[in-house]
């Protein structure tokens, strides 16, 4: 099967003179600055002042209103690690939710959206109804709602018949938010119904000619041909979900006993509550190290799983 | 056709880019604040002829910011010459706002204010001293107490103005307390006879005895006021007390309460839908009683509807105590020091306090206004929760205690980084023990504190 | 289909068999449905909830909560959610909403889509470094960036403006640059290196083969880019200093205090309200994602 799609013309290499391949490349940098060059500009205009002065600020005691704020090395960091037993609870708590609602959305998310991915009759509803509760977000009205239906009194309980106290509940507490987490698949849902979308047509009919079934079409045409997508959908879903914040802010507070303090949320707490600006950009700085590492680990395996269309590294 | 779609596409751009340069910039009433390259200095334009732009900054609900604006607006028609340029955003929003602004040097004229968060805020030099608008006579405070002020002073200087007085305060559903047959308890109730009487009531109805969260912080610093001695020392730098039996005793109390099912547990009140007062048990009758600050029993009493009674006491205090209850300002206006009007700004502060007409549309809803004047003229249209609020903080203001000194600069971090996460919360859920739940506060919270005041 | 010549007591077996194969697909339409549309239900149910207490009076609302039937209907909720703060009704916040996300979604998509096709086909010095670069500002939160970045805006007089909110677009935003990337590089590069041959320059190829193919990914981020515009309060927050400017998004959060009267039955009015402009969005939107692309320049 492989062969059928690889088809990719050999470029008419080594007859070039060198003069003509040095001119392509220093034409390919122009264009290749160019093309990048909006988000270049808006890079170095407002981005980079702002990242550059929160590392500055990691290594201070800036407290935001207080002038008089000096420079404290490594102590932030020390302390993080050493003296701050909130801190490793944050760590905990974002962890264990990552590695349970990451896989989970994903799986949601690949399994519905190749269910929507027919012609049936409705399915442009169904898709609506799937969707619908990403649009939620963060509101206001999306924490009342969880409240309610997580409540003594709510819904979950009333279907159960049982009288939890899921959100006030140290180990339970956490699973409201990882499945407030999982019911917003929509997204990730959407990105791979686009790439369901983007396979042609042609490689079925061609696989279906050749007598392969359901079960195999899936393995050699749409798991290969869908790896792009996964791999983009893992590492944007593995960035945010390590950035959780909102959902836990406007929901339980970080409450009960820290089991839902996650590391963003702590974050801003030291920095907007206890006004602690230099200690949250340390924390900060630690988070983007970890999530960059995981980042690195992915695009390293990349290699092994992900198949492009084109021929690239 | 596909050539087409490019050129359109780049249209579009364009388009879109001169769009956006168009954008609404300013909208009548509100400027560019371009205030961080002003050269200005803080020099009142006072009625110079010219217009000045004051601006106004209170966090709030839909029902405070229609009604605060309506206030500004009468404000404008007395002043021509002063347009009130004015921000709000909810409660959590609001200090994330301030301090940014702040950060930016870019804050309001007047900004409210929270007792919790005055040092911290004086302490930092952001908020300027209001006693000589008072000695000139654009602050009038002829028909303000000296205690009403009292709370807005750090040190004896003024920097915030009470909006509104509030007391801490038990409620009682009437009809409950009927049903049962009980007495209402004396104003002058212990702890002992609090807890009997809740378990009494519990007992009697098969409701709670009383909702709402007893291991507030609140609770503590009462304990140690009705002892005569206050949470933290005089530079902040530490706890301020020595005996930590009184609040154990007091916590044993309340898990003796819990574990009988007569108050919450706190993994039941975190359990609670919505979190506001409208979603209180007492609301839904689950419970016979419970305690907030007084300006909330309106917003209790609308969510409960028609028809219900309530009665309100006093906080009761330990065994052989003093009355803890203290006139607490609800929330203040302060002047800034980063204001570009102070003179105005003292003006617009003076107004809310002593307008008549002003306060009809505020109708006391940040709490029983300081003046004696306004509080004369709103009591006629006063609606029967109200009534209630203005009655009791009459009722208590010859009994009440001093208001104690403003929260000290550490006490942010205090309750949410050792109070709650490794104090109480553990003993709470039954992971530790009162007495290390005390020993922590006390190591972990020295800790915090001291290095608040930079020590 | 095989066409071999039937008899006439072969014929009924060959009908007997198209008849089976049908009622299987009527049954398998059946349980599709039933599956899809029940879970469907599950999902939309917090939603329609939100939608029904939206009709609730205010005594009811916290009385009788989990019923998704109010007891007493009534349109109050939304008049008096409607009228706003102070004479500045949610009409004014709605045009500024819709302004804010309708320029910041035309300008992010454009400008990732353009910058995404730079790094994606296109080999230049430093491209690994700066695709490297882009991701890592994905992962710094943006808790702490948003003091020093005010300071920045504040000193160029942007306060209060939709300056700070718009013109950081222009650079698109990371995570739709490397979504579309993803998309392009799924494209065989045979057509690209065809019109190469033919002397097209890199601009010609992104505009005439390129884009045309990533128009289900474009709508895609079209329709992330709307939304999540549509409910950011950050910035609005920060920037957005005079009413008369707020977003919905802002104008919700300033509808609840702990510390005073909320009326919770607006919250969840506007709230309802305040959904529909995406839903819409992504209704219209979406029936383009229907239709896939087909490579039919790669036969042969």
């Amino acid at each position: 099967m492989n062969e059928a799609i690889s088809v990719s013309a050999q470029p008419a290499s080594g007859t070039k003179p060198a003069k003509r391949r040095k001119a392509k490349y220093r034409h390919d940098n122009l264009m290749g600055y160019l093309f990048i060059s909006p988000w270049l500009v808006a890079f170095l205009a407002f981005t980079l002042l702002p990242i550059a002065a929160s590392l500055f600020l990691a290594f201070t005691n800036y407290d935001v209103l207080n002038p008089n704020w000096k420079w404290v090395g490594l102590q932030n960091f020390e302390r993080m690690f050493t003296r701050d037993p909130r801190y490793i609870k944050s760590l905990q708590a974002t962890f264990y939710y990552a590695f349970i609602a990451i896989p989970l959305r994903l799986i949601f998310a690949l399994g519905v959206a190749m269910l929507l991915n027919t012609h049936r009759r409705g399915v442009s509803g169904y898709r609506a109804a799937y969707y619908a509760p990403s649009i939620i977000g963060g509101s206001v009205a999306v924490a009342v709602m969880w409240r309610e239906i997580f409540g003594t009194d709510g819904l979950i309980n009333a279907i159960l018949g049982t009288q939890v106290a899921w959100l006030g509940n140290p180990t339970t507490a956490i699973w409201t938010l990882i499945i407030l987490a999982v019911w917003q698949f929509g997204s990730p849902m959407l990105i791979f119904l686009a790439g369901l979308k983007q396979i042609p047509r042609e490689f079925y009919e061609a696989a279906s000619i050749d007598g392969a079934n359901g079960g195999r079409q899936f393995w050699h045409i749409t798991l290969p041909l869908l790896t792009p997508i996964i791999f983009f959908n893992l590492v944007m879903q593995l960035i945010s979900g390590f950035m959780v914040f909102t959902q836990a802010f406007i929901i339980t507070g970080g409450a009960p006993l820290d089991t839902t303090l996650f590391y963003a949320l702590y974050l801003y707490q030291r920095a907007f509550v206890s006004l602690q600006m230099g200690y949250a950009s340390a924390m900060a700085w630690v988070l983007l190290a970890i999530i960059a590492i995981m980042t690195a680990v992915v695009f390293r395996s990349s290699s092994y799983w992900v198949f492009y269309g084109s021929q690239e590294e | 056709m596909r050539s087409r779609l490019s050129v359109f596409a780049m249209l579009l751009l364009v388009a879109v880019l001169v769009l956006s340069a168009c954008a609404p910039a300013a909208a009548p009433g509100a400027a560019p604040a371009a205030e961080g390259e002003s050269t200005e200095a803080a020099a009142p334009a006072a009625d110079s002829g010219e217009k000045i732009e004051l601006r106004v900054a209170w966090w709030g609900s839909q029902d405070r910011h229609d009604r605060t604006i309506a206030a500004i607006e009468q404000f404008e028609a007395l002043h021509p010459n002063i347009d009130v340029v004015y921000e709000f955003a909810g409660w959590a929003d609001y200090w994330t706002l301030m301090t940014t602004q702040a950060a930016g040097g870019n804050l309001p004229d007047v900004m409210q204010q929270d007792y919790a968060r005055l040092e911290e805020w004086v302490s930092r030099g952001l908020l300027s001293p209001l006693d000589d608008f008072a000695a000139d006579g654009t602050l009038n405070f002829a028909n303000v107490s000296e205690s009403a002020l009292a709370g807005g002073r750090l040190d004896g200087v003024l920097y915030a103005v009470n909006l509104g007085t509030n007391s801490m305060m038990v409620v009682i559903d009437a009809d409950k307390l009927a049903e049962a047959g009980m007495e209402t308890p004396s104003p002058e109730w212990t702890f002992a006879e609090f807890e009997q009487f809740a378990t009494e009531l519990h007992d009697k109805l098969g409701i709670l005895g009383i909702s709402s969260d007893l291991s507030n912080e609140q609770l503590w610093k009462n304990t140690y006021l009705s002892l005569g001695e206050w949470v933290y020392n005089e530079d902040g730098s530490a706890l301020g007390y020595e005996d930590d039996q009184p609040f154990i005793d007091y916590l044993n109390m309340v898990k003796r309460m819990q574990d009988a099912g007569v108050a919450e547990t706190r993994e039941q009140i975190l359990a609670q839908a919505g979190g506001s007062v409208e979603t209180n048990l007492i609301v839904t009758e689950q419970a016979a009683a419970t305690y907030f600050w007084s300006n909330q029993i309106v917003a209790m009493s609308n969510a409960a509807g028609e028809g219900r009674n309530f009665i309100l006491v006093p906080m009761p205090r330990p065994d052989g105590g003093a009355s803890a209850n203290y006139l607490k300002p609800s929330q203040f206006f302060s002047l800034t020091s980063q204001a570009k009007h102070p003179q105005e700004a003292a003006m617009f502060i003076d107004f809310i306090t002593n307008d008549i007409e002003a306060n009809k549309v505020l109708m006391a809803e940040r709490g029983v206004p300081i003046s004696s004047e306004v509080r004369a003229a709103l009591e006629p249209l006063l609606n029967t929760p109200q009534r209630l609020m203005f009655d009791y903080i009459a009722s208590i203001e010859s009994t009440a205690s001093p208001i104690p000194p403003a929260d000290v600069a550490g006490h942010a971090n205090f309750i949410n980084n050792v109070y709650w996460p490794l104090a109480l919360d553990p003993f709470l859920f039954g992971q530790q023990s009162v007495e290390d739940a005390m020993r922590i506060l006390r190591e972990e919270g020295n800790i915090v504190l001291a290095e608040a005041v930079g020590q | 289909m095989s066409t071999s010549s039937t008899t006439t007591s072969e014929r009924p077996a060959v009908q007997t068999a198209h008849r089976s194969r049908a009622r299987n697909n009527g049954v398998r339409t059946l349980v599709y449905h039933t599956l899809v549309a029940g879970f469907g239900l599950v999902m939309i149910y917090p939603i329609l909830w939100l939608f029904a207490s939206s009709f609730k009076s205010r005594a009811e609302i916290w009385t009788n909560v989990s019923s998704l039937i109010p007891q007493e209907f009534t349109l109050m909720n939304y008049v008096n959610g409607w009228k706003g703060f102070g004479g500045i009704t949610f009409a004014t916040f709605y045009a500024n909403s819709f302004f804010y996300a309708g320029v910041a979604t035309l300008l992010t998509v454009m400008a990732s889509a353009i910058v995404a096709y730079g790094f994606a086909r296109i080999q230049f010095t430093g491209r690994r470094f700066w695709f490297a670069a882009m991701l890592t500002t994905l992962m710094l939160p943006v808790q702490v960036q948003i003091i020093p970045q005010y300071i920045v805006f504040s000193e160029l007089g942007w306060i209060n403006t939709f300056y700070p909110l718009l013109l950081p677009r222009i650079g698109g935003q990371a995570f739709f640059i490397f979504m579309i990337m993803q998309f392009i590089r799924g494209i065989p590069k045979d057509l690209d290196e065809a019109a190469e041959m033919d002397g097209c320059g890199k601009g010609s190829i992104f505009f005439r083969i390129i884009l045309p193919q990533i128009v289900p990914a474009m709508i895609t981020a079209a329709i992330f880019a709307f939304y999540w515009t549509w409910e950011d309060f950050l910035t609005p927050l920060i920037y957005l200093n005079a009413p008369t400017l707020y977003t919905v998004s802002l104008a919700l959060r300033a509808f609840a205090d702990p510390s005073g009267t909320t009326d919770w039955g607006a919250i969840f009015a506007m709230s309802s309200l305040s959904l529909a402009p995406v839903f819409v969005i992504f209704v219209l939107f979406q029936r383009f994602l229907v239709e896939g692309i087909s490579t039919t320049g790669l036969k042969g």
